[in-house]
């Protein structure tokens, strides 16, 4: 099967935003918005993504319009790079698959005060230090094993249970979304086997386009908001994208079992199997919305593992505490996940369901969930593109409130299949590649490194200047990779 | 008989046989094709059975193929040698394998899960089509 290409209408309103008119299908309730310049345009209709933004438009209760973000591709029922609202007091639902499997999947930035010619000499080392030392690959776990009652404990409190262990501070809890905590976790409603798929594989990366890198602040392009974050042109920095691993990804493999037949239950038609959802006001929505808290605590916990393996990995290297090093959290940002939030639509306060399936929360300066740090530049947004180019630090901007509730894109975006993404490696050797650009990187497997490489991606830079363009979130570095894990 | 075919993000599966059991057989192979890149490397030292209840074959199948990634994840267990006896409610399997030995295979893919996004499991002519994409 090849993808077939997007057909249906696609009217452009401003330069950087394109609808899909509820006319298109009998069944849309609101209008479909994309976000993105004529030339990505070309490329998003090049596979099904529009027509899942029109499916998602047929979810009960949503707002304003099926979103997507400029990093849009063809995902599994929503598209990935999707968002939309649904407000429960107008019978809205809430779907797991709007979520995806990855329950708060997401990236964490962690500055350092080392520069780049502090770390080139040690480069090598270090990127095989932190190989060595990080559990990757497929359904690895890493050496912190939980009971099922530790578990709970993380579901419940996220990284504050953490910091109760000493592998968390409260600098790092202070400067992650929530707090890395979503309160209202029910770690009950978290099946056994979830359990059994998560218990070794807390503080472990994963496989697939997660990653830890060691990246250097190559460009800055708002001086204060990148003094407030603490970036310095040439610091080293790294960035870790991972999320819930097994554990979620049952969540959210059980929660789809359950809702199977609850559409029907409540009369609400679907085009795709994998929309399936709950009204929030019922007991399939409120079990699921329990279970996928839980997760989402839990996928902090992972990120503040993988981290605080990473600073013990520079302390070994470097032969200095992280506190000495400045290894300190910069910010950590979900881009799956679905939380409650307060935003004005038609000019009314309402309080709704933003679904984020593969799109990071953007809120403007003031608002009040981000640190008093960061009140006057908005939330850092945390766009990781791909392993040879660059991936970006922005912050949001008050139009993401008007446009998009708050979100902004999440990456670069696949544009090759990882099938064809390999058979484009046939005969080359990507770590040497990147070997010659001054990358050092390291993987479990030639494929996976195949499968990931960058042209498996579209340009993040044209995809976070839409974002820019738009008024969702402000440039303010350019990062660029100088080591690389995968699994 | 079974294919993998393209999808942006992650990965289809297609499978053709002549009847259900076969189908579900040759789905198993093709999904742990996607897990181990030497599936015919991976001995059959361990023998586990499996009942699954349901009647939607397209429901079936997801739920068969999940069991399988519940059992490689929680277990560690490869399997490669499938026995698979579909009936009007549900199926019954045997598969054979091993637990698996990174210096013997070669993992490729962690599979996330298996999605319902264009699931199907249909007669064509006088085969049976069953088309699934796994989150990757």
């Amino acid at each position: 099967m090849v993808a077939e290409r997007y057909e249906g209408p696609l009217e452009q309103v401003t330069p950087y935003c394109w609808r899909i008119p509820k006319s298109y299908k009998p069944g849309m309730l609101v209008d479909g918005l994309i976000f993105a310049n004529e030339k990505l345009m070309e490329l998003i209709r090049q596979d099904p993504a529009p027509e899942q933004v029109a499916n998602v438009a047929f979810l009960p209760g949503i707002q304003y319009a099926s979103l997507a973000m400029p990093d849009i591709h063809w995902g599994y029922g929503f598209p990935i790079g999707g968002v939309c609202a649904t407000d429960p007091t107008e019978g809205g639902v809430i779907s797991p698959g709007g979520v995806g499997y990855d329950i708060n999947c997401g990236v964490r930035l962690m500055r350092s005060n080392l520069f780049f010619k502090d770390v080139q000499p040690h480069l090598e080392s270090l990127v095989h230090e932190l190989f060595r030392n990080i559990p990757t690959g497929v359904g690895r776990g890493g050496k912190y094993h939980f009971s099922h009652g530790d578990l709970q404990n993380l579901m419940e409190c996220g990284p504050q249970a953490l910091k109760e262990r000493g592998l968390a501070d409260e600098r790092d809890i202070r400067f992650t979304e929530a707090h890395g905590r979503l309160d209202g976790a029910k770690p009950d409603y978290v099946s056994s086997r979830a359990l059994d798929r998560g218990y070794d594989q807390c503080g472990s990366l994963g496989a697939g386009n997660h990653f830890m890198e060691v990246q250097v602040v190559e460009r800055i392009c708002d001086d204060e908001s990148a003094r407030v974050m603490g970036l310095q042109q040439n610091m080293v920095c790294v960035m870790i994208h991972s999320g819930s691993r097994g554990l979620g990804y049952q969540v959210c493999d059980d929660a789809l079992r359950a809702l199977r037949n609850v559409p029907q239950q409540y009369g609400i038609e679907l085009p795709d199997r994998q929309l399936v959802c709950a009204p929030v006001n019922s007991p399939a929505g409120e079990s699921y919305l329990g279970a996928m808290r839980a997760a989402a605590n839990f996928a902090w916990c992972n990120r503040q593992l993988l981290m605080w393996q990473a600073r013990e990995v520079f302390e070994k290297v470097f032969g200095r505490s992280w506190h000495e090093l400045g290894l300190e959290l910069v910010y950590d940002v979900a881009h799956n996940i679905a939380k409650f939030e307060e935003h004005v639509i038609d000019g009314k306060k309402k309080h709704v369901w933003v679904h984020r399936k593969g799109a990071t929360r953007a809120f403007p300066p003031h608002h009040p969930e981000i640190p008093s740090e960061y009140s006057e530049i908005g939330q850092p947004v945390l766009i990781p593109g791909d392993m040879g180019r660059a991936s970006w630090v922005l912050v949001g901007q008050t139009a993401s409130m008007e446009q998009t509730f708050g979100s902004a894109c999440h990456g670069a975006g696949r544009v090759l299949s990882r099938h064809a993404a390999v058979r484009k490696a046939q005969g080359r050797r990507i770590d040497q590649e990147l070997r010659a650009q001054g990358i050092v990187a390291c993987g479990r497997s030639w494929k996976g490194l195949a499968e990931e490489q960058p042209d498996a991606y579209k340009d993040v830079d044209i995809i976070v200047d839409v974002v820019d363009k738009a008024g969702l979130a402000k440039k303010i570095a350019r990062m660029r990779p100088i080591g690389v894990i995968k699994g | 008989m079974y294919e993998i075919f393209p999808h942006t993000a992650d990965v289809g599966l297609r499978v053709k046989s002549p009847d259900l059991n076969s189908l579900f057989a040759e789905s198993a192979k093709g999904f742990f094709s996607l897990i181990i890149s030497n599936l015919h490397d991976v001995a059959p030292r361990t023998s586990v059975e499996f009942h699954i209840k349901g009647h939607d074959l397209a429901y079936l199948l997801a739920d068969w193929l999940s069991e399988l990634l519940f059992t490689f994840e929680s277990r560690r267990l490869l399997l490669s040698q499938f026995d698979v006896a579909v009936g009007p409610d549900g199926l019954d399997a045997r598969a054979q394998g091993e637990t698996a030995d990174e210096t013997r295979h070669v993992l490729d893919h962690e599979i996330k899960a298996v999605t319902y996004h264009r699931l199907r499991v249909e007669q064509v002519n006088s085969d049976w089509l069953a088309e699934v994409i796994m989150d990757i």
